[in-house]
């Protein structure tokens, strides 16, 4: 019999822990440099416990769904434009391809500088972060929707905003979601990184915290969190969608 | 009403950098209730023809009327049905079929009911609630056919939409298209590179040259109707046809 898909994960996951306690208990490392598997259980318990892990959960994910939607909404608009204007897309789209480049934990400085320590310069981060992935991936949606479809609008009587709404969007949903995609992931990371440089609150800031306090294990337990978070907006919220969007645009 | 003159119309594409002669001058009357078809070697400008028809492309000399009226754009007295039906995988069948009058702000009550006719009419109630994904050919193209009704335009512009159906598939929309046609006194420009399909459709088949395209002859095909493919009677008018077109095809 063939083990399951689960199964395997399962045994895969198994070993790792099993490997780590080996290690652990070989005592190569002394234990705050090296913790067990049960100490990092132990402090995500403790955060558990005092709620300040679901706080920082909290903190993180509101300035992650309040930066990505801003880069989502400017990300469309921006794509849009630079995909039906040529004019727009010679010029922005040359400096967003540009700024894309630039690593959104290089934009943190610039956003103590303007806002201070205030989560209004995480989110600028976080905007700043994902909104070009946003733009990009729908510029290329808008470009690649069968030219068909806008002709077939416009014949029926479809006006310029009307077919914003109704046709471009639609049919470049399945380049926009990946948009969203890869949005979420930079955001992520922005979310993360910007925390732990303006140290104020997050998930981030208990990262900061752990490795202020020499605590390697609440270093390892948040890092592990942030990696659960990952897998679970990758893997349950996306891919539900992307399953959705592939089947029904045909294109599987 | 749906009389569509066509009046010197000439088009030109840039090939190679130079500009290359498509359309030569096409005049043509189309009365209203009038079932045109248009057959011709591929590259004759056919298609051009029908998408300036449309507005969906302007024309470098000549013009397109409407029932008298020059027109400049496209719009929803001419309905185009493509080639691959052009249908919005995003949206379920009525929908699909809903998407001129939702476009034109009629509530959805009234959609509803007009959508439920057409949809009844091409045999799609079953379907109305599948996404093209689910669709065979020949379906997709009965909603794209019901899909350009519900718009109840002056007139009906057709690109070859049969010409990726199986042969069954295919007789079957030909006998319902003209029962179609019979019940709703449309005017139909049907582009068509098939003779036989020409022919059982047509009131009248236009065969174009090659490029550039000009109306090379026309036949009037005086037959009872709904004709079907087997019958044998229409033999001699694809014949007829044919001679005209083969020399256009081998240029």
């Amino acid at each position: 019999m063939k083990p399951s898909l689960l199964a395997k994960k399962i045994g895969f996951y198994a070993m790792i822990i099993i490997v780590w306690q080996g290690l652990d208990s070989a005592d190569i490392w002394p234990d705050n440099i090296f913790p067990s598997p049960v100490d990092v259980v132990e402090d995500l318990a403790y955060g558990v416990a005092d709620a300040s892990l679901f706080y920082g959960i909290g903190t993180s994910i509101l300035r992650l769904i309040i930066g990505l939607t801003i880069a989502i909404a400017g990300g469309l608009v921006l794509g849009i434009f630079m995909a039906r204007v040529e004019t727009v897309n010679q010029t922005i789209g040359s400096l967003v391809l540009g700024l894309q480049s630039i690593p959104s934990i290089a934009w943190v400085p610039l956003a103590i500088l303007w806002f201070g320590l205030t989560d209004t310069g995480i989110i600028f981060v976080v905007v700043i972060g994902a909104i070009f992935a946003v733009t990009i991936n729908t510029y290329t949606g808008v470009k690649n929707i069968n030219p068909s479809y806008i002709e077939a609008a416009r014949n029926m009587g479809a006006k310029e905003g009307q077919l914003i709404t109704s046709i471009l969007i639609p049919a470049a949903f399945p380049f926009i979601i990946s948009g969203f995609k890869q949005g979420w992931a930079f955001a992520w990371r922005g979310v993360i990184g910007a925390e732990l440089l303006f140290s104020f609150l997050g998930l981030g800031f208990l990262l900061n915290v752990g490795r202020q306090l020499n605590d390697v294990s609440q270093v390892i337990a948040i890092m592990i969190v942030i990696m659960g978070i990952g897998i679970l907006v990758d893997g349950v919220v996306f891919k539900k969608i992307e399953d959705k969007v592939m089947t029904r645009w045909g294109l599987r | 009403m749906g009389k569509l003159e066509s009046r010197n119309i000439e088009k030109y594409f840039i090939h190679d950098g130079k500009p290359l002669k498509t359309l030569d001058g096409i005049d043509l009357n189309v009365e209203d209730g009038e079932f045109v078809c248009i057959v011709g070697p591929s590259g004759c400008g056919k298609t051009t023809f029908l998408r300036i028809a449309a507005g969906l492309e302007k024309p470098d000399e000549g013009q397109i009327l409407l029932d008298n009226q020059p027109l400049n754009n496209t719009g929803p007295d001419r309905i185009m049905v493509f080639q691959e039906g052009a249908l919005f995988p995003w949206l379920n069948v009525q929908d699909n079929v809903e998407y001129g009058l939702k476009i034109a702000g009629i509530p959805k009550e009234k959609r509803n009911q007009i959508s439920h006719r057409y949809l009844d009419m091409m045999q799609l109630t079953q379907f109305a609630t599948s996404y093209t994904y689910q669709l065979s050919t020949g379906m997709k193209q009965r909603v794209a056919i019901a899909r350009a009704l519900v718009m109840e335009p002056d007139v009906l512009l057709m690109d070859e939409p049969f010409a990726a159906l199986d042969a069954q598939t295919r007789d079957l929309l030909l006998v319902e298209m003209q029962l179609i046609w019979q019940k709703t006194k449309k005017t139909i420009v049907f582009v068509t590179h098939n003779v036989a399909e020409a022919v059982m459709l047509g009131t009248r088949v236009l065969v174009f040259t090659h490029r550039p395209g000009r109306i090379k002859k026309e036949f009037k095909i005086d037959y009872k109707r709904p004709r079907i493919s087997e019958d044998e009677n229409l033999l001699p008018y694809q014949q007829k046809i044919l001679a005209e077109l083969r020399p256009e095809v081998k240029k």
